[in-house]
């Protein structure tokens, strides 16, 4: 905590004061919010779904809440569903307390429970944090060296409908709020590899989180059904066959075999259709994403390069044919390898051909032809003429070469073979696309770049390699595919969110690291793989980027030992699958909307932003910890996250593509989503709390100010204010020392005096024109606006709150589009209805406006009947964005916005993360007005060839084609 | 045909008997050095027809055959086939040198000074080793596309010597007689130390579409480091004795027996060459060598034949005639690559092998002297 900060102690201190535990505070906040109004809503239950599992900390010993605590006859039946639901135990979140299991079922792990919600619910969902997360599915594939485990844990909805919800659902119709129809179940899909040698470890990780209790066809999909003792398990690979005793010895279930290769293509179809950016190209070392029309998917060419080669041409879903192969592939290399080199492991003589230089044992061109090219039929001199053509015709034997060079020349003559072979039979049949994928890839960056430059070496440039991030998984995602009810079949893209959290089972070309069952687990891990350096397997290596690039190939300077022979691998993360996520159906084209502003695949960009968070850790590490009461877990936790935070940006220096395409928007997220893997709800709770009171004080002058104004006046001191108070963010370095210097309406004074214009992107009279009109043309005002908000305190409460007024006063519906989680200083839409509620004192506008939204339900009897007596003021609502990023990416909001975007007319975006470093060149149908201060010089630069603290307005009609800022 | 191939294990050659030339008693040398041969043809001029001492055919004889309605001198000899590896290419010089081919090297008596000490010569080797020929044997190598030698080598042994062309199939020779005018176009594989895929519209018409690093260099260079043989014949001769089940990873061995049928593929199928390497606790000494071989000889035949037949099949080629020194006339090589067509054609193509096969670039060579006499009319 920085001491020179006017911060009140907030939660940390009420904390100390009544001392109360995590869980309690929470049920304090809700409780107290209760007094304002009583919007109990969906997205307020998640978010503390959301905190109440991650703030259960095992190192804590609260006494749980007794089951008596609740008497209403509809939480018995929650409950009871939920021990049905819930009696398979352990989960992956099992925080540290085993699971006491007596003869009589069903039965719960109650330590910690906690109503979740307000008491005065109906039926407020009970949490469990110590009980496990259902998990649903497992599927296998077990390969002669690698297991690979795809397991879904259901991470349901459990939240009732809120009663701004209801009175939401009653706004934007039924159809789409909360949808019970869903297909898909919301859960996680998480990726994991053990080595077959380690068989008992893949066991004993199945057994610990009973991973095959949850088989497909058992209680989730049919509560009904009594727990399946025959459980069966979908397998494939190998494997299946040769391990279905252990299976069946160790976890009692049996191993369904499931068809290799439609495995591989229901799993390659399902990423390329479900995820974003799962294709990538790799020449020279370079990675570069590639997003397919999913309609223009098939057919392609899927080569899997295990120990033979399969070449199968994909028709669509469950039509392919295996049209070619190769008796040449991965078994060839290691086993040549291994009699020429005695390595011991296919790793181990991947690694060595880095070191490689091909040219001491093949034959080359030039060696042919004297050093020239022989440039007559295409071949450049260092084209390999015959492989191993060297070996024969000098006097030397197997121990004279260096097995670096042996290993280099195998592998190239085999990528080579398979790349040449794969592209002839694309050609024969058509096929725009080749995928390659299989063990012997394993993102091994030098093998992708040979197979890349043979298909375009002998298609003359024509066709690309393409390779799949989740390569590896192909097999266990088909597998899991095979289940009859996977729950997978609808997901679109939009519903899937990859994250990357630390600790989880590693999942890139080597293994993970232990299986880390809980938080305290997962610190102590951290903690020791701090110590002990890079001697520990890392989920994230720590090693300095230091790959050069040499002729064109990856040819990574030693690294010693310890780099991990995968460095250059992707990782896999954890796909979240969230049906309630929807495209937002404003965007203009969301085939071609590209949230990010800033490309940061660029290395400079890269580095820029890896200086920039690295330098705003400690001071974010002292907000997190004080907001959790400045507590030894708590400075435990907040090194933790320092560590894993910069291990993220460390692997991401190394090696920028490892998360897959990545923009700032999912680099700020990251860090948002890492605090909150070590349970750091919310950092600048108190923060937040603070600026929000000192602002909602000095609001009643501001608006009196306002309304004494005529109409043009006031918009432009409403959009100068909006612009004014968006200097308010504690993401900004550059005003975080600033808050040093004044308090916030002094800044605000300051900063609003300074709003000259023009500025640097001012369509501020176009925008005017549209709301006012031009003369005596009165224009018709907008039906409903969405104002996405930014901070909270003076940006929302001083700069959007009166904005959102003044459109409600000229009749305008507004919907205040704020983060579900929070970000940063980010005002969330929890926190939305306290600060309206506040504010609706001093205003009737506001009031008014907010009954007939329902946000002031508890002022009122209910919220329909405030409907009906109010139906002269258009209301005032709050959604959640369905984010938790100071950013926002339009092709993945709540469905909850997306059906209050429906009839709007009007969209207006907020703040640096979601009107310039994203969404600034997004088109809507709409009209949209941007507006920004630009708190960042760099950006400025970059973006509108301005300065720090310069300001952005753009308004951009729905009518304009392409709308050009008028730059000054 | 009475012009069956000879081989002289001496002077490794076999030769092929020509008509009588119009010109007087010169021969020609030219020379193919590959990466890891050098091929050598030369004339001799032998007015007695046939057979030598021992009642044998020594040589193939060619005779003026009507061909359309031209008729062209045509060398009365014999051309000598010879080969050395070009590790030892000092073996090859004093051959030549003992043998005085260089200085003979020129046609017409009434050839210019300067022409009179250029040999002809193609492969790679001819740059390499352009200055120790000038400095051993005193003679100028005339560098001669390698493609070109190839193409007009096999154009000419196509046309003129039956049988030339034969199918290898179950251990059986079988000649095909081709129709000259529906020789082309053709897919001309030429597997020497790297493979080369030769489209061939015509003559001098040609070119190459394809190829493969994987070739004869790598059978024996990846054959020298596994089992330590000394040549290439050597190691070719271990592979009749070779099992290999014993390194090969089998389809069966993966799906335990059974035919993968869903796939097409029987359980014999090599699914991975060498894939058995990896699973076993065994190091490089316990294979035997000659299934090494046998291994690394189906790996490489299997892999040429498929390039082969997804390139011709690619150019709508009819058909694929493979040469080159790794062939060699070997059975088991010559009836993997034309199991491996076969297999991939689905029995649609077939593989075609030319009797010559190690001398194309040579011979190509030969025919680049402006006037070698074996143009066209050449027969058996």
């Amino acid at each position: 905590m920085r001491s020179c900060l006017p911060l009140l102690p907030g939660s940390a201190l009420r904390k100390r004061c009544f001392g109360v535990n995590k869980r309690s505070i929470v049920l304090k906040r809700t409780t107290k919010r209760k007094k304002v109004h009583s919007g109990g809503c969906k997205e307020r239950d998640r978010g503390l779904v959301e905190k109440l599992e991650v703030m259960a900390s095992p190192t804590e010993d609260h006494p749980p809440i007794g089951i008596d605590d609740i008497n209403d006859e509809s939480k018995k039946k929650k409950l009871n569903t939920d021990i049905v639901e819930r009696e398979s135990g352990g989960g992956e979140r099992e925080m540290g307390h085993s699971i006491h299991r007596s003869g009589s079922r069903p039965q719960l792990d109650l330590s910690k429970a906690a109503i979740q919600g307000n008491f005065e619910e109906k039926d407020p969902t009970i949490l469990l944090p110590n009980q496990s997360d259902d998990i649903s599915h497992l599927a296998l594939d077990i390969g002669g060296s690698l297991i690979k485990l795809v397991y879904f844990s259901r991470q349901e909805d459990r939240s009732t409908n809120g009663r701004r919800k209801k009175s939401l659902k009653e706004k934007f119709g039924v159809s789409n709020v909360n949808r019970r129809s869903y297909p898909i179940l919301g859960g996680r899909l998480h990726f994991v590899k053990f080595e077959t040698a380690k068989i008992n470890e893949c066991l004993d990780f199945i057994s610990s989180k009973q991973l095959h209790r949850g088989g497909m066809d058992a209680r989730h999909w049919n509560s009904d059904a009594p727990n399946n003792e025959n459980a069966v398990i979908k397998a494939t690979g190998g494997g299946a066959f040769k391990f279905a005793d252990l299976f069946k010895e160790r976890l009692g279930v049996s191993i369904d075999k499931e068809d290799e290769m439609g495995c591989l293509v229901s799993g390659a179809n399902f990423l390329l259709k479900a995820i974003r950016h799962e294709a990538f190209t790799h020449m020279e070392g370079q990675k570069e994403f590639v997003q397919i029309d999913t309609n223009d998917l098939f057919p392609y060419l899927l080569v899997n390069i295990g120990s033979g080669v399969s070449m199968i041409k994909v028709d669509g879903d469950g039509k392919f044919q295996r049209v070619s192969g190769t008796n040449v592939g991965g078994g060839t290399y290691w086993g040549l390898g291994k009699l020429l080199t005695k390595c011991k492991s296919f790793d181990e003589l991947l690694e060595l051909s880095q070191r490689g230089d091909n040219r001491t044992i093949d034959m080359l061109v030039g060696d042919i032809y004297g050093g020239m090219d022989y440039s007559k039929i295409g071949l450049s001199a260092s084209t390999i003429a015959s492989s191993f053509g060297k070996a024969i015709s000098e006097n030397k034997n197997l121990e004279d070469y260096r097995p670096e060079d042996i290993s280099l020349s195998l592998l190239r003559m085999i990528s080579y073979n398979i790349g040449q072979i794969a592209y002839l039979n694309a050609l024969r049949f058509g096929l725009k696309r080749i995928f390659f994928g299989g063990f012997f890839i394993r993102g091994h960056a030098y093998t992708m770049d040979t197979i890349s430059f043979a298909v375009q070496f002998w298609s003359k440039g024509d066709a690309q390699a393409m390779f799949l991030r989740h390569e590896g998984f192909l097999g266990a995602l088909g597998a899991f595919m095979s289940y009859e009810k996977h729950g997978l079949d609808d997901l679109m893209v939009h519903h899937l969110v990859e994250r990357f959290p630390m600790g989880a089972p590693y999942t890139g070309g080597k293994i993970h690291g232990p299986p880390l069952g809980d938080l305290n687990e997962k610190i102590s891990w951290m903690e020791k793989f701090v110590q002990k350096g890079t001697e520990i397997t890392a989920p994230v290596p720590m090693a300095p980027p230091g790959t050069t690039g040499l002729g064109g190939f990856e040819v990574p300077s030693s690294k010693g030992d310890t780099l991990r022979s995968d460095a250059s691998n992707l990782n896999v993360g954890v796909l979240h699958l969230v049906p309630t996520l929807e495209v937002f159906p404003l965007l203009a084209d969301p085939k071609t909307y590209e949230p990010n502003t800033i490309d940061i695949a660029d290395h400079g960009e890269l580095e820029y932003w890896f200086t920039v968070l690295s330098k705003h850790l400690p001071d974010l590490v002292d907000k997190a910890v004080a907001s959790e009461g400045g507590t030894e877990d708590a400075k435990r936790r907040g090194d933790a996250f320092a560590r894993a935070f910069s291990a993220h940006l460390a692997r991401l220096m190394e090696e920028p593509a490892a998360y897959g395409k990545l923009g700032l928007a999912n680099l700020l997220e990251l860090r948002e989503e890492c605090l909150r893997e070590f349970q750091f709800v919310d950092a600048y709770r108190s923060i937040k709390q603070r600026e929000n009171e000192a602002s909602l004080a000095v609001l009643p002058d501001l608006l009196m100010e306002l309304d004494s104004m005529n109409e043009e006046a006031r918009l432009l001191a409403l959009i100068e204010g909006v612009l004014a108070a968006n200097i308010f963010d504690w993401g900004s370095r550059a005003c975080v020392d600033l808050y040093h210097k004044g308090t916030i309406i002094e800044i605000y004074r300051m900063s609003r005096n300074k709003m000259q214009r023009p500025w640097l992107v001012d369509d501020f009279d176009v925008f005017k024109e549209r709301i006012l009109g031009s003369g005596d043309k009165q224009p018709h005002p907008h039906k409903k606006a969405l104002l996405f908000v930014d901070n909270s305190g003076a940006d929302v409460v001083l700069g959007m709150l009166p904005l959102a007024r003044e459109l409600l006063r000229r009749g305008t519906e507004v919907v205040l589009v704020a983060n579900s989680l929070p970000a940063l200083n980010d005002v969330t839409a929890m926190e939305i209805p306290d600060i309206v509620a506040e504010a609706a004192k001093h205003c009737d506008i506001l009031r008014r406006a907010a009954e007939a939204g329902g946000l002031l339900v508890d002022a009122m009897i209910n919220a329909t009947d405030v409907n009906k007596e109010n139906s002269s003021s258009v209301p005032l609502m709050v959604v959640e964005n369905g984010c938790g990023s100071p950013c926002i990416d339009l092709r993945q909001v709540s469905s909850e916005l997306a059906s209050a975007a429906k009839n709007a007319d009007l969209v207006i975006l907020e703040g640096m993360g979601r009107a310039l470093h994203t969404n600034y060149d997004a088109r809507f149908k709409c009209d949209a007005l941007k507006l920004a201060m630009v708190k960042n010089q760099r950006l400025a630069e970059k973006l509108i060839n301005g300065n720090i603290y310069d300001c952005v307005c753009r308004y951009e009609p729905s009518n304009s084609k392409l709308q050009s800022s008028s730059l000054c | 045909m009475e012009g069956a191939l000879q081989r002289q294990s001496e002077e490794r050659d076999s030769g092929i008997m020509t008509t009588q030339p119009s010109a007087d008693e010169v021969s020609h040398l030219a020379v193919d050095i590959g990466g890891s041969l050098i091929k050598l043809v030369y004339s001799s001029i032998d007015p007695n027809d046939g057979l030598d001492d021992k009642g044998k055919k020594s040589s193939e004889e060619f005779s003026r055959v009507p061909n359309d309605n031209n008729d062209y001198p045509v060398l009365c000899g014999r051309l000598h086939f010879a080969k050395f590896e070009t590790s030892k290419i000092n073996d090859c010089l004093e051959f030549i040198s003992s043998k005085q081919l260089h200085r003979r090297g020129r046609w017409h008596h009434e050839a210019s000074g300067q022409d009179k000490d250029i040999i002809k010569a193609t492969g790679g080797g001819a740059y390499r080793f352009a200055d120790l020929f000038k400095e051993k044997l005193g003679v100028s190598l005339d560098k001669v596309d390698e493609m070109d030698c190839l193409v007009s080598g096999v154009n000419f042994l196509l046309n003129a010597v039956h049988p030339e062309a034969f199918t290898y199939i179950d251990g059986r020779e079988e000649y095909v007689q081709i129709d000259h005018n529906d020789l082309y176009p053709y897919l001309l594989v030429n597997i020497g130390s790297g493979v080369s895929m030769i489209k061939v519209d015509g003559d001098g018409k040609f070119e190459r579409v394809s190829g493969t690093s994987i070739g004869g260099g790598t059978f024996w260079g990846l054959g020298r480091l596994l089992t330590k043989c000394k040549s290439f014949d050597e190691l070719l001769e271990m592979s009749h004795n070779g099992n290999n089940r014993v390194i090969d990873m089998l389809v069966g061995d993966i799906y335990g027996g059974m035919d993968y049928t869903k796939i097409g593929l029987t359980s014999t199928a090599i699914a991975s060459s060498f894939g058995k390497a990896v699973s076993e606790n065994k190091e490089l000494g316990d294979y035997s060598p000659e299934d090494i071989s046998r291994s690394l000889l189906r790996m490489i035949s299997n892999n040429v034949g498929q390039i082969s037949y997804l390139n011709a099949l690619r150019f709508g080629l009819k058909r694929i005639f493979f040469g080159g020194f790794f062939i060699r006339g070997h059975a088991y090589t010559m009836d993997t690559i034309s199991v491996a067509v076969h297999f991939w054609s689905k029995g649609e193509a077939k593989a075609m092998f030319l009797k010559h096969e190690g001398f194309l670039g040579a011979l190509g060579a030969f025919m680049s002297y402006e006037t070698h006499g074996l143009d066209g009319k050449i027969t058996a």
